[in-house]
């Protein structure tokens, strides 16, 4: 008999799924290891988990890991960097993070980072709240959506705008590569990967900080059911952010 | 042979870290530790060694955690209210067991306050100023030389028991030039690799996480923690007793302060008064264990800082049920002078020993 499907090297192999019906972490997380796999980097990997439902990461990927404090992986992620260089090793370092952790606690480290080029990779979930808290306003709420602390809808007068993360990072002269990918169908899902691949490559070439936010969905918080889930990120939220490659290195050349 | 040299404490720190193979510093400017990064900066990037300007002070004390991580020894400086900053992460760094190397060379006051020298931190050093049960390992420098074997000896520790170490100095010590030698880091390489991150081959995937949600697993790591700070109180305290032991009566002062109060053993002596110094140069582990030895003899021990009263309490806790403890504290400004300290134990010792004088 063929086997057409074996579960990637670097997931764990004893990891039971604790993430709620429908999300998409699992599958980012899967995704992220079939690249590892693919690009051959798992032994040479040191992941970065961050605070959030992002921090689970290590539960399942069967890499080296550590978790950094709210907001700061891609602080924690320049220091390993850095560190391994210092002590003449090349390493592979990516953080996986929330919007929140991402764009809002840790807009400043993330920026940075990607201003000063930091030879990384993120892997960012966007899924519109703070999941793991209970479904809050986050910045990347879109207007009009209903969360615990905008319960009448997100509001430009009152609540300001949200933040349109993948644009923001493709303005930094140190980033390489920013893309923004859903995985709310197969065809999606397969471009998803192809963008991640090409985020982590980036980083083997040395060409700068390489960034990917994958629109997320979020059934609990959100309170629909997965596959009306997807709908909304297909029909509604990718009209808000595009699903596109903001910046190319290559392709700008 | 090293040479002596007219250093400033803190380029002597900077020098020392170099040369007992600090490979990452990360650090943002603040006054009076703003020439330990100068120096740094081009004496690591001369070396390909990792230094970041970084965005911040958080930014910093966490690519500190990253780089620790990795095996490196690491680096960071700042002064009191930017070390405030860090404390999230250094609770973080607790748990996680990582050593990394902090030099606060503290200013004054709450808040801001001024760049004045102060040792208003003792407290935020020593108990901790983040979250939940840890605790920092901290060293206490009286000299320019002493600043040098104490970086030393900070990585040192910090590598031995996986812990954050604090290098505790005020802006006196570190901006005042005297000469020093840096002579050879005397401590051994600590082996770390069965911890460190440097990716998954021929062995196991490793995790350094502090989140726990299983309670009896976060119960068991903190008191494994509290195992080693145990060890750390059993055979790390180290202090400086001067002139104690015929002492009458004991003055208890850290850092540069400590300076001063030498001088005062020697003029009360000339004036027929027994009096000693007891230094501790370990401010966590706090050395009470010389101390109460200390205090089964002297009946009164003067504590003189240059705060409202910190290291008070550790001296409190050692001796209260043996002697007497006066206290004499100026928050914010310059050293406490000779005559200004006379006075106030002048005055101490009339309602003490109101016959003899």
């Amino acid at each position: 008999m063929q086997q057409v499907y074996s579960t990637p090297k670097s997931i764990k192999k004893d990891s039971t799924f604790t993430f709620c019906a429908g999300c998409d972490h699992g599958l980012a997380i899967k995704l992220v290891a079939e690249v590892l796999d693919e690009l051959n980097l798992r032994e040479n990997t040191i992941a970065v988990a961050s605070s959030g439902c992002s921090v689970f990461l290590y539960d399942f990927l069967d890499v080296d890991c550590i978790e950094s404090p709210h907001g700061r992986a891609c602080a924690v992620a320049t220091g390993i960097k850095r560190a391994h260089r210092a002590l003449n090793e090349e390493k592979f370092v990516f953080t996986y993070q929330g919007d929140g952790d991402f764009a809002s606690i840790g807009l400043s480290e993330s920026l940075h980072s990607a201003l000063r080029g930091e030879n990384i990779s993120v892997i960012c979930i966007n899924n519109t709240n703070y999941g793991m808290t209970g479904g809050q306003m986050g910045p990347t709420t879109v207007l009009g959506q209903h969360t615990t602390t905008s319960p009448n809808g997100r509001n430009v007068k009152y609540h300001g705008y949200p933040i349109k993360t993948a644009e923001q990072i493709a303005l930094c002269d140190g980033t390489c590569f920013s893309a923004r990918v859903a995985l709310c169908d197969i065809k999606n899902i397969i471009n998803a990967k192809e963008q991640i691949k090409k985020c982590f490559e980036y980083q083997k070439q040395n060409l700068g900080f390489s960034f990917v936010e994958i629109l997320s969905s979020c059934p609990t918080n959100w309170k629909l059911s997965p596959s009306d889930s997807h709908k909304k990120i297909k029909e509604e939220l990718s009209e808000i952010y595009p699903l596109k490659v903001f910046k190319d290195i290559k392709e700008n050349d | 042979m090293n040479q002596k040299e007219l250093l400033k404490g803190n380029i002597a720190i900077a020098k020392a870290a170099i040369n007992c193979g600090c490979k990452c510093y990360f650090g943002y400017p603040i006054t009076p530790q703003t020439e330990i990064g100068e120096y740094l900066s081009n004496e690591m990037e001369k070396r390909n060694l990792a230094y970041v300007c970084a965005e911040s002070e958080i930014a910093a004390i966490n690519m500190c955690i990253g780089a620790s991580s990795s095996g490196a020894k690491t680096m960071t400086s700042s002064s009191s209210c930017a070390v405030s900053l860090m404390q999230e992460a250094i609770s973080y760094a607790c748990s996680d067991e990582l050593p990394i190397v902090i030099v606060n060379v503290m200013r004054a006051g709450p808040g801001q306050g001024y760049i004045y020298p102060s040792q208003g931190d003792y407290d935020q050093s020593t108990i901790g100023g983040g979250n939940g049960d840890y605790r920092i390992i901290c060293l206490s420098p009286s000299t320019v030389q002493e600043c040098i074997d104490m970086t030393y000896k900070a990585f040192y520790l910090a590598q031995k028991y996986k812990n954050p170490t604090i290098l505790l100095l005020d802006g006196l010590l570190g901006q005042m030039a005297e000469p020093a030698i840096i002579n050879d880091n005397p401590y051994e390489e600590i082996d770390n690799s069965s911890w460190v991150l440097k990716g998954a081959k021929n062995r196991p995937s490793r995790q350094i996480n502090s989140l726990e949600p299983n309670q009896t697993k976060l119960n068991s790591h903190i008191f494994k923690m509290f195992e080693k700070y145990k060890q750390l109180e059993e055979n790390e305290q180290d202090y400086e007793d001067f002139m104690c032991d015929d002492a009458d009566i004991i003055i208890c002062a850290f850092g540069s302060l400590a300076r001063c109060a030498k001088d005062l053993c020697s003029y009360y002596r000339q004036k027929g008064i027994k009096m000693g110094l007891f230094r501790p140069k370990t401010l966590y582990p706090f050395p009470n264990k010389k101390l109460e030895e200390l205090s089964l003899r002297a009946k009164l021990f003067i504590d003189i800082e240059m705060n409202m009263g910190q290291m008070l309490r550790d001296v409190r806790l050692t001796i209260s049920h043996n002697a007497k403890i006066s206290f004499i504290g100026k928050p914010v400004g310059d050293w406490l002078k000779k005559e200004e300290l006379i006075d106030a134990i002048d005055k101490i010792l009339k309602e003490n020993y109101a016959t003899s004088l």
